[in-house]
């Protein structure tokens, strides 16, 4: 067995062990919100989404951050690991903006009274998704890898550029999405035990994060392993 | 007395779980695939 195909193993086995770890963990926050989180007095068990909703939209912004980081620094230093790792990531962050835009209009639906609104933190937020949905579609599309790695750095560097803009959305625009109550430069305002649960999910989100990107790596590097292996026959 | 709103907040958890359990099973799925692909072609 080559290297190349020995290192893909050991990091799908690796990531599979992370994920299988950060599910459990997962199970384990269900547990604690719907358990041991008290009910909200005004928005009442619906607000409970918001342990859920929060770490998926935090995670799919560091995913999509990621790849317009790795994007710019493959424009630069056309390191192929950067390349596969914006892809990883561009993947595990679509499935994170899936959470996020499912629990998102699932709340909205009992305390605004509609399943969406075109404010600007959706519609932002919304673009941002269909944005890395076009870079996957994208890197499909193109079969050379030297020519897919450099269109598809240059499309995950554009939406890098778009992350701030939705964080700053509801200061810069009049939106119905809430306020930040965690970051923002004063105290988070949330019940400590409302916090605990919400910065407990985080964790285990980006622990899925790293088990899910650990796995689609080793994954990519198998099959280019296996490309080139066929090519070289 | 809060609102009565709880089939909102299950169905959010239950539709949270199937799409990452989904979406990792996929990937192990894909992942056990080419490495069976790579052990038939050797």
């Amino acid at each position: 067995m080559s290297a190349t195909a020995a290192s893909a193993r050991k990091l799908v086995r690796g990531g599979t062990a992370i994920t299988a770890l950060a599910l459990l963990a997962l199970a384990g926050v269900y547990v604690l919100a719907l358990g041991f989180t008290p009910i909200e007095a005004r928005q009442g068990p619906a607000q409970k989404i918001f342990y859920l909703h929060v770490p998926a939209a935090w995670s799919a912004l560091l995913a999509f951050s990621l790849v317009g980081l790795c994007g710019g620094l493959y424009l630069w230093l056309n390191d192929r690991r950067l390349d596969r790792f914006a892809a990883s990531s561009a993947e595990v962050g679509v499935a994170f903006g899936v959470v996020m835009l499912t629990t998102g209009p699932i709340w909205a639906k009992p305390i605004w009274g509609t399943w969406w609104t075109w404010d600007a933190r959706l519609t932002l937020t919304l673009f941002l998704f269909f944005l890395f949905v076009g870079y996957l579609a994208l890197r499909a599309a193109l079969h050379d890898p030297s020519e897919r790695a450099r269109f598809s750095a240059v499309v995950g560097v554009l939406g890098l550029l778009l992350v701030p803009f939705i964080h700053l959305s509801v200061y810069l625009f009049r939106t119905l999405h809430p306020q930040p109550i965690v970051l923002k430069p004063s105290a988070p305002s949330l019940p400590p035990v409302m916090l605990r649960t919400l910065l407990i999910s985080v964790l285990v989100f980006v622990l899925l994060y790293v088990g899910l990107v650990t796995t689609r790596y080793g994954l990519a590097l198998a099959e280019e392993e296996r490309e080139g292996r066929l090519d070289a026959a | 007395m809060p609102p009565d709103n709880a089939g909102y907040m299950v169905a959010a958890y239950v539709i949270t779980a199937v799409i990452l359990v989904g979406y990792a099973a996929r990937l192990w799925w894909k992942a056990g695939w080419a490495i069976g692909k790579e052990k038939r072609e050797r």
